[in-house]
């Protein structure tokens, strides 16, 4: 019976083994010209209506890439997508195929915290391959002994919370309820908020987590706003599966009528389905975006030419992890694994000649000619520090005349 | 060259989930293969287990319980004793229940355990989960650390596999088999059913634990996404359905098959434009749903049937065995 089951693995193996090499060989031969990197996203899983436009922002800094006379000796730029569904589990997973069968020379991605975590530590930091993460939030990812290897585009939590904390202060409450979705994300900036804001000497009145897609928030609300009086709700959630909801519950039974809210709210359809009179005047929003710079715009205009909307949360950051992971594979000279995190630091941070969303052909030739560039991204300017993580650039954004969400600050 | 070697290095971390998975897959088949119970919360005690592991072995940390910075082993083992724990009081509250109110009840007990452990925060730091997990043999190059990791799974499945199947062979299998096939005649020959099916559901429990101990240190990281049912219930469900109930080689032979199915099918959707290979993410978990169809469709007892077990009188007895009545689809 040993030597059957023996006989039936090796079988199974060989078996196995020759249709992996099979499904890989043929597209990478031939394909010799590609060099690809990979795009880890929850594609599936519980924030996937969010990953759809970002991995449409990477997919668009690729373009640009390609289409102004692609890497290198014109390579062509090739993201290879992976689905890490927001779970530690399937990240590894998403990694060990990227790093092993598709042979990247670096990643872009994943989106959550924990996923990326979990991928960095067990996978790409000990095979030696950059990470430029466009949505992982966590302070954890701070702490990782990563050799270097990990970057992100988005600021941590400690800086959004805090940048949240003195807007309100600024607008002179000084008592506020906080709820929060009970993610990774929206927890940390919770927790940050609340912290920042009773060190500026505000007063939490209540601070209460809720999960996410429940039909109503009611209960949780009228126990907010019944305790200590707030003057305001501070909301930590994404729009479509709690936030829309509680701002909802919120305004129709009277029991908020001010809200704070960050990115993750941050969508045409919180105004469509609430009505942009009843938030005007009432609702800010920071976002990890300094817009109206002249990158922004210039990433703005590209996306909503390929009928996509800027202002989906972390779209802007998609394009800039795509786009500055392409000057840095151009930078290091070759498709090298061990090169492209020294020169990602290079390309992204000042001195040097200033490059913007889109304009690919021209960092191309600066950097054939030895030129230091400097990339100044969709999402403002990308400093990396010693850890890999850049510092907090937040705008204030309220509901403008026109109906849609208009920066203010 | 490089890319045959990093076939190699994906065989050999496709083969360690797949033991990975095969440990929560040997566990489920004490409870449902073995005795019949219809644990629809694998997912609970695989996040006590990887929860206690995490805790006890982790780098300190402020945001969580511990870590303690404990040798692995000891994590492995109190991630066990933990689940077991937890596997007795539900079993001695649910152990008299009928199997589809037992599915409902322990489904709903899994689910408690992971919003517990996602709203204590002092405990597990919530949502943000526990980072810096140490994983055995880390310290060795590539790719000896990946192959160690390998061989310790693999060394684990062997000897919870020998063991399990001296379980089924003893007097225990025997008396779990007769609860599973009729409950009445097992308590008229004067069997304690109610203190058999706890200790099946205990003893699973407990490897459902190691089963999850195991998976936060090869990922080096534990949140309460990990424990999500689709990945961590329904998955081993799967498995076990496939590769047959009741029967421990199968339930080792459908947790590989089952992983590399999972995993190995985005290889071939990664080679689509983006926007199928985006469709395609969905497509992969309708093909799992698909292959549970057809193997319950066309192979109800799994790919290995259960071997039934002949009396010692029946040893020389030249008849073939019963056609095995495997455990029916859940």
């Amino acid at each position: 019976m040993n030597e059957r089951k023996t006989s039936t693995t090796k079988r199974a193996l060989a078996t196995g083994a020759l249709a992996l090499s099979l499904a890989v060989a043929a597209p990478t031969t031939a394909l010799a010209a590609d060099i690809k990197v990979g795009s880890a996203g929850g594609i599936t899983g519980p924030i996937a209506e969010l990953v759809a436009p970002i991995i449409n922002g990477r997919v668009l800094a690729a373009a640009h890439v390609n289409e102004q006379g692609g890497l290198l000796g014109g390579d062509m730029y090739k993201l290879v997508h992976a689905d890490s569904q927001c779970d530690p589990k399937a990240a590894v997973d998403a990694g060990q195929k990227l790093v092993n069968i598709e042979q990247v020379v670096a990643i872009v991605g994943p989106s959550c915290s924990g996923a990326t975590n979990a991928m960095v530590q067990s996978v790409t930091i000990p095979a030696g391959v950059a990470v430029l993460s466009d949505s992982a939030t966590a302070p954890a990812i701070t702490e990782l002994e990563d050799n270097d290897l990990v970057f992100r585009v988005s600021a941590s939590d400690a800086y959004q919370g805090k940048s949240l904390a003195q807007y309100v202060r600024d607008e002179g409450f000084t008592r506020v309820a906080i709820t929060y979705a009970n993610d990774d994300y929206n927890a940390g900036l919770a927790k940050v908020f609340e912290k920042e804001f009773k060190a500026l000497g505000g007063t939490i009145t209540g601070s209460q987590l809720h999960e996410p897609d429940k039909a109503s928030y009611r209960s949780e609300l009228s126990t907010l706003s019944g305790n200590g009086n707030p003057e305001a709700l501070a909301l930590f959630a994404y729009y479509g599966s709690s936030g829309i909801t509680i701002l909802r519950n919120s305004l129709e039974n009277g029991l908020f009528g001010k809200f704070y809210i960050a990115d993750g709210m941050l969508d045409d359809s919180v105004i469509e389905q609430l009505g942009a009179d009843a938030l005007r005047d009432n609702i800010w929003a920071t976002r990890p975006v300094s817009v109206e710079t002249p990158s922004f715009d210039m990433f703005a205009d590209a996306f909503r030419g390929v009928g996509q909307d800027p202002d989906a949360p972390f779209t802007a950051h998609g394009y800039d992890v795509a786009f500055l992971m392409a000057l840095a594979i151009e930078h290091a000279g070759a498709p090298d694994r061990g090169k492209i995190a020294a020169s990602l630091r290079e390309v992204a941070n000042a001195p040097g000649e200033v490059i913007r969303p889109g304009e690919w052909a021209k960092a191309k030739k600066l950097i054939a000619a030895g030129t230091d560039i400097n990339y100044e991204g969709a999402t403002g300017t990308i400093e990396f520090d010693r850890m890999g993580d850049v510092p907090g650039i937040h705008s204030l954004n309220a509901v403008g005349d026109d109906g849609t969400w208009t920066r203010i600050k | 060259m490089e890319l045959v070697y990093g076939i190699f290095l994906y065989a050999v971390f496709l083969l360690t989930m797949g033991g990975i998975y095969a440990v929560l897959t040997l566990a489920l088949n004490v409870q449902w293969g073995f005795c019949g119970l219809f644990n629809a919360g694998i997912a609970g005690f695989f996040a006590i287990g990887a929860y206690t592991a995490a805790i006890l072995t982790a780098a300190p940390s402020p945001r969580h319980l511990g870590g303690f910075g404990l040798p692995i082993p000891l994590g492995l083992l109190a991630a066990m004793v933990a689940s077991a724990i937890i596997a007795w009081g539900v079993g001695r509250l649910c152990m008299r229940l009928r199997s589809d109110y037992l599915a409902i009840a322990t489904l709903g007990i899994a689910e408690t355990l992971r919003l517990a452990l996602k709203n204590e925060l002092d405990l597990t730091n919530g949502a943000r989960g526990i980072s810096r997990i140490p994983k055995p043999f880390e310290h060795l190059a590539e790719p000896w650390d990946q192959i160690a990791m390998l061989a310790l799974v693999c060394a684990i499945v062997v000897a919870l596999y020998a063991l399990l199947e001296r379980a089924r062979r003893a007097p225990w299998g025997r008396v779990m088999t007769a609860i599973r096939e009729n409950e009445a005649s097992a308590r008229a020959a004067g069997k304690n059913v109610e203190h058999l099916r706890v200790e099946a559901f205990v003893l699973g429990g407990a490897l459902m634990g190691l089963g999850g101990a195991l998976m936060a240190h090869h990922i080096k990281f534990i949140e309460p996404n990990a424990a999500e049912p689709v990945s961590a219930t329904f998955l081993v469900w799967v498995m076990l359905i496939v590769g047959g109930s009741a029967n421990n080689r199968g339930a080792v032979l459908g947790a590989v098959l089952i992983w590399t199915l999972w995993s190995g099918t985005e290889i071939i959707t990664a080679r689509l434009p983006t926007e199928w290979a985006i469709k395609a993410a969905y497509l992969r978990i309708f093909l799992i749903g698909l292959a549970l169809q057809f193997m319950l469709q066309r192979y109800p007892g799994g790919i290995l049937r259960e071997r039934r077990l002949r009396t010692s009188s029946a040893t020389s007895s030249p008849s073939s065995p019963p056609p095995a009545a495997a455990a029916g689809p859940p």
